[in-house]
C-alpha cells in the first residue's frame, strides 16, 4: 500500500512448529504491513495459522524464516521489556486467559510491577474506569466476572503498559451479541482516544468490516488474498477463497 | 411421540452468597428436529442443556414436573441409568473445548477412549473410527492431529475434535453448546450439513445453543429465546430475524453488518418485565 | 452482639471487596462455609485441632510427668481409679505420655510439612515449565528416589544419620517429596501453556516470576491436599522408625516407641500397645478426612465454572 510508514511489517514469514518430530508449517510465506493506527483484520480458514501469525509476533511461537518490523526495527529474540511496552495482546478466550487465582486487581497491577512503575493504585482504577468497568470490582476473581466483563479486565490488562499496537485474536467469539457490541465499542472508543493500531483476528466478516480497514485472507497457511474495506463490502473478490468465505457470509450484509 | 420432553424444568444453585436461580421454568418438546436456544449471556442455556443429563455439580439442584428421553424418567432414574444414558444416547458438546478436553493426554487417545472402553472395539478399529470422525468435521492432517495435545491444536480445531469426540457413538439427541463459535463460516458451514444430515437421515434430535442468533435462523427449525432463566419468546426459526419480542429484536440490533456505518453498536436495553 | 456478628457475615461475603484483605478473607470465609457443609471433614478437622491443642496443653491436661517411673503402679489396666487408660511396665500413666507424645507427633508432622512439599513443589514446577533435558534430568533423580519402599530407603538414611527425632525427620522429608514433584509437574504440564501464562510472559516476565506467582498457586491447592492425605503414612513411617528403635529414643513418649514396648505384653496387658495404637490411627484417619474435605474446598476445578 507503499503508505508514509508502516508500524507493522511482516516479510515472508513462516512458523514451523516441531510436534512430536513432525514439522508443522503454520504459516508460509505471508506478508503483511500495517500503518501507524490503522486497523487490519486477518480471516480464513480455522487452522490456517492466523492465531499463529499473531504469537509469533509475540515471540511465542518458532519463526522459521522471514522478517518482523515494528516501527521499522526488526525485533529482539527473545522480545524483552520495551517490546511488552510497545506490542500486547488480548487473547480469544476470556475463560482461559485470566489467572483463576488472581484478583482482577493482581492482574492488572501484575504489568506494573514488572516494570516497575509506580503508583499503581491509581492505575488500576484508571484502567477500570477506561474499560466501563465499575470500581468496585477491583478485589474480584475471574470465577465472579461474567465473560463480557472478563474480556474487559482482559482489555484493561492489555493497555496497562500503554502499548501503541494492540493484537486482538478473535476478542469477541466467545461472547454474546450484546456483549460483542459493548466490546466492539469499546475498542474502536480506545483506539480513537489512544491512536492505536489493530491487528486483529475474526472469522466474523462484519465484526471485521465493522472494525478494520484492510483484510487479509488466510488459507492452510498462505496469504490468499488482501482487501480493503470497500472492496469486501462490495465483493469485490478476486479469489475463490475469498469469494466462497463472503457467500457464506450473506446473512451478516445490510439489508437488501 | 417425542424425544424429549421437558415441563417446568428449574436449576437453582444455593451459594454461599445466596440462592441463584439459573433455570426458572423452562418447558419444551423436543421431536427429531434441530431447536435452537439463544439469549445473552447467564441466561441459563448451557444449564438447561447439562439438567437434560443431570450434569450439574453440588451446590446445584435440578427440579422439574417431568423430564423424559424416548419415553424415560429422566428424573427419576438412577445415576447408573444416567451414565449409561450419557454419551451413547445423549450427548454434550461442552462449550469450552480447551476446558472440556485433557491437556496432557493425546486427542487420538482421547477420541478412542470412550470406543474402547464403552464398547469395547479393537484398536484398529477405534482407531479407524476416530480418523473418519476428524475426517468429517474437515480436519486436514487427520493424522498429526490424531497424535496432537490439544494446546498444539487451533481454537477451532478444539471445537471441531469436541464435536467429532461426541458423533462417534451415534447418539439419539445431541446437545451442542456453542459448537461453532470458533469456526470460520465455510468450515462450519460443513460442520452444520453434517449434523443437519444426522438429524434428517438418522432422526437425530439436536439442541442447539448459540449467541450467534443469524446462524440460529438459517440453521435450526424452532428457537427458543432465553432472558434470565425463563424462555421469553418461542418462535420458528425463519421468523427469528423479525421477531417481536424486545429482547430479541435488541439483540439482533446489536449485531454489525458487512457495509455498515461504523458508529457505535446499539445496546440491549434490559427490562425487568421480561423476566416475570 | 448479633447486630456485630451479622455486619461481619455481610463484610465477609461482599462481592465487592474494598481491599486486598478483605478480598482474600472473603473468598477464604466462603471457602470455610463450603468445607462446613461436610460433615466428615469437620470431624476430620476437629481430631487435628484436638491434636494441636492437646499438645500445646499438655502439661496443663496430664495428671502425671509422662517419664517419671513408679514402680508399684506397673501394668494397672484401664480404667484404674487416677490411670484411666492404664500404665505400662514402668508404672507411667499411658494417657499423659500419649498427651506429651503428641507433641512430638506434631513436631514431626509440622517439620515434615515444611520441608517435603516445599522441596517436592519447586522440583516438580521447574521441571514442569522449563521441559526438555532439565525435566528429565529432575523426574529421574525423582524417580531413583520413588523406586525404594518409603521406610526401606528411611531405616538407610537413619542408618547412616544415627537414630534420633530430628534424623527421623530428615529422613522422612527426604523420602516424601518425590510424590509432591510429581503432583507439581503434572500440574504444571496442564497450566504452562494456557493463555494466562503466556500473557504474563508477553508482560515481560521472567522465569522466576512465572513459576513463583503464576504456576505454584495453581499446584498448590494439589499439593496441599496430598499432603493431608499423606500426613498419615508420615505418622506412621515415625511410629515406625521410632518401633523399630531408629527413631525418637526412649524414655520420649512417642506412639511408635509406646507401642514397640507395650508388644512384649499385648496378651496379658493389651492397653498397653493398644492406647497409642489408637491414638496414631484417630489422628491419622483425622488428617485422612480433613484432606477429602479439602479437596472439594481447593480444587480448582470445583470453583469457578
Ligand atoms: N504449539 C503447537 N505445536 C504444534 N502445532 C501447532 C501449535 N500451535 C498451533 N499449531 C498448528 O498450527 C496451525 C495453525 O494454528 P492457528 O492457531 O494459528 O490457527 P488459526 O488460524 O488461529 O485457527 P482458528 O481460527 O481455528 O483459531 C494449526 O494446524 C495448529 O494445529
Ligand atoms: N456453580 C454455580 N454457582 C452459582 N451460580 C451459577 C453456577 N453456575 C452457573 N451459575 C449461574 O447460572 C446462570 C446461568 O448460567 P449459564 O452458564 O447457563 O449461562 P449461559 O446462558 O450458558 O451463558 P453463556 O452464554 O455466557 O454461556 C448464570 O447467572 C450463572 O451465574
Ligand atoms: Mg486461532
Ligand atoms: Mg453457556
Amino acid at each position: 500500500m507503499g503508505d508514509v510508514m508502516a508500524l507493522i511489517e511482516i516479510e515472508n514469514l513462516s512458523v514451523t512448529f516441531n510436534a512430536n518430530g513432525r514439522r508443522v508449517r503454520a504459516v508460509e510465506a505471508v506478508s503483511l504491513k500495517v500503518g501507524e493506527k490503522a486497523s487490519f483484520g486477518l480471516v480464513g480458514e480455522s487452522g490456517s495459522g492466523k492465531s499463529t501469525i499473531l504469537r509469533a509476533i509475540c515471540g511465542l511461537a518458532p519463526v522459521s524464516a522471514g522478517r518482523i518490523r515494528i516501527g521499522g526495527e526488526a525485533v529482539q529474540s527473545p522480545r524483552g521489556k520495551a517490546f511488552s511496552a510497545q506490542v500486547q495482546m488480548v487473547f480469544q478466550d476470556p475463560y482461559a486467559s485470566l489467572h483463576p487465582r488472581h484478583t482482577v486487581d493482581r492482574t492488572l497491577s501484575e504489568p506494573l510491577a514488572i516494570h516497575g512503575i509506580g503508583d499503581r493504585d491509581a492505575r488500576v482504577m484508571t484502567a477500570l474506569t477506561d474499560v466501563g468497568l465499575p470500581t468496585s470490582f477491583r478485589f474480584r476473581y475471574p470465577h465472579q466476572l461474567s465473560g463480557g466483563q472478563r474480556q474487559r479486565v482482559a482489555i484493561a490488562r492489555a493497555l496497562m503498559l500503554k502499548p501503541q499496537i494492540l493484537l486482538l485474536d478473535e476478542p469477541t467469539s466467545a461472547l454474546d451479541a450484546s456483549v460483542q457490541a459493548e466490546v466492539l465499542n469499546l475498542l474502536m472508543r480506545l483506539r480513537e482516544e489512544r491512536g492505536l493500531t489493530f491487528l486483529m483476528v475474526s472469522h466474523d466478516l462484519a465484526v471485521i468490516d465493522h472494525m478494520c480497514d484492510r483484510v487479509l485472507v488466510m488459507q492452510n497457511g498462505r496469504a490468499v488474498e488482501e482487501l480493503s474495506r470497500t472492496a469486501l463490502a462490495s465483493a469485490q473478490m478476486q479469489t475463490d477463497y475469498a469469494r466462497s468465505l463472503f457467500a457464506a457470509s450473506a446473512d451478516r450484509m445490510l439489508e437488501g | 411421540m417425542s424425544l424429549l420432553s421437558v415441563k417446568n424444568l428449574q436449576v437453582t444453585f444455593n451459594t454461599e452468597a445466596g440462592l441463584v436461580e439459573a433455570v426458572r421454568g423452562v418447558s419444551f418438546e423436543l421431536g427429531r428436529e434441530r431447536l435452537g436456544i439463544v439469549g445473552e449471556s447467564g441466561s441459563g442455556k448451557t444449564m438447561t442443556g447439562r439438567a437434560v443429563l443431570r450434569l450439574i455439580r453440588p451446590p446445584g439442584r435440578i427440579m422439574a414436573d417431568a423430564m423424559t428421553f424416548d419415553g424415560q424418567d429422566l428424573m427419576a432414574a438412577s445415576e447408573a441409568q444416567m451414565r449409561a444414558l450419557r454419551g451413547r444416547r445423549i450427548a454434550m458438546v461442552m462449550q469450552d473445548p480447551k476446558f472440556s478436553l485433557n491437556p496432557v493426554m493425546r486427542v487420538g487417545a482421547q477420541l478412542m477412549e470412550g470406543l474402547r472402553q464403552r464398547d469395547h472395539v479393537s484398536r484398529a478399529v477405534a482407531y479407524a473410527k476416530a480418523v473418519a470422525a476428524l475426517d468429517a468435521v474437515q480436519i486436514r492432517d487427520v493424522d498429526r492431529v490424531m497424535e496432537a495435545y490439544p494446546h498444539e491444536l487451533s481454537g477451532g480445531m478444539g471445537q471441531r475434535v469436541m464435536i467429532a469426540m461426541m458423533l462417534i457413538p451415534n447418539p439419539d439427541l445431541l446437545i451442542a453448546d456453542e459448537p461453532t463459535s470458533a469456526l470460520d463460516v465455510t468450515v462450519q458451514a460443513e460442520v452444520l450439513s453434517i449434523l443437519d444430515a444426522l438429524v434428517r437421515d438418522r432422526g437425530m434430535g439436536l439442541i442447539f445453543i448459540s449467541h450467534d442468533l443469524r446462524l440460529v435462523a438459517r440453521f435450526c427449525d424452532r428457537v427458543l429465546v432465553m432472558y434470565k432463566g425463563r424462555i421469553v419468546e418461542e418462535i420458528a426459526a425463519k421468523d427469528l430475524l423479525h421477531a417481536r419480542h424486545p429482547y430479541t429484536q435488541g439483540l439482533l440490533n446489536c449485531l454489525p453488518r458487512i457495509g455498515g456505518t461504523r458508529g457505535p453498536l446499539p445496546g440491549l436495553d434490559r427490562n425487568a418485565e421480561w423476566a416475570m | 452482639m448479633t447486630m456485630a456478628s451479622s455486619s461481619w457475615s455481610t463484610w465477609l461475603r461482599e462481592p465487592n471487596p474494598a481491599s486486598r484483605l478483605q478480598s482474600r478473607l472473603v473468598q477464604a470465609w466462603l471457602s470455610w462455609l463450603r468445607f462446613r457443609r461436610n460433615p466428615l471433614a469437620m470431624i476430620g478437622l476437629a481430631i487435628s485441632v484436638a491434636l494441636v491443642l492437646m499438645s500445646i496443653f499438655a502439661p496443663l491436661l496430664a495428671p502425671y510427668d509422662p517419664i517419671a517411673q513408679a514402680l508399684g503402679n506397673r501394668l494397672l489396666p484401664p480404667g484404674t481409679p487416677g490411670h484411666w487408660m492404664g500404665t505400662d511396665d514402668f508404672g507411667r500413666d499411658i494417657w499423659s505420655r500419649i498427651l506429651f507424645g503428641s507433641r512430638i507427633t506434631l513436631y514431626i508432622v509440622l517439620l515434615v510439612i515444611l520441608t517435603a512439599p516445599v522441596v517436592g513443589l519447586i522440583i516438580g514446577t521447574v521441571a514442569g515449565y522449563f521441559g526438555g533435558w532439565i525435566d528429565q534430568v529432575l523426574m529421574r533423580i525423582t524417580d531413583i528416589f520413588l523406586a525404594f519402599p518409603k521406610l526401606i530407603l528411611a531405616l538407610a538414611l537413619v542408618a547412616v544419620l544415627g537414630p534420633g527425632m530430628v534424623n527421623a525427620v530428615l529422613a522422612i522429608a527426604l523420602t516424601s517429596w518425590p510424590p509432591y514433584a510429581r503432583v507439581a509437574r503434572a500440574e504444571t504440564l496442564t497450566v504452562r501453556n494456557s493463555d494466562y501464562i503466556a500473557a504474563v510472559k508477553l508482560q515481560g516476565a521472567g522465569a522466576m516470576r512465572v513459576i513463583l506467582g503464576h504456576v505454584m498457586p495453581m499446584c498448590l491447592p494439589s499439593v496441599i491436599i496430598r499432603v493431608t492425605l499423606d500426613m498419615a503414612g508420615v505418622i506412621l513411617t515415625a511410629a515406625g522408625l521410632g518401633f523399630l528403635g531408629l527413631g525418637v529414643q526412649p524414655p520420649m513418649p512417642e506412639w511408635g516407641l509406646m507401642i514397640s514396648a507395650g508388644r512384649k505384653f499385648l496378651f496379658e496387658q493389651w492397653w498397653v500397645a493398644t492406647m497409642p495404637g489408637l491414638a496414631i490411627f484417630i489422628v491419622s484417619l483425622g488428617f485422612n478426612l480433613l484432606g477429602d474435605g479439602l479437596r472439594d474446598v481447593l480444587d480448582p476445578r470445583s470453583s469457578g465454572r
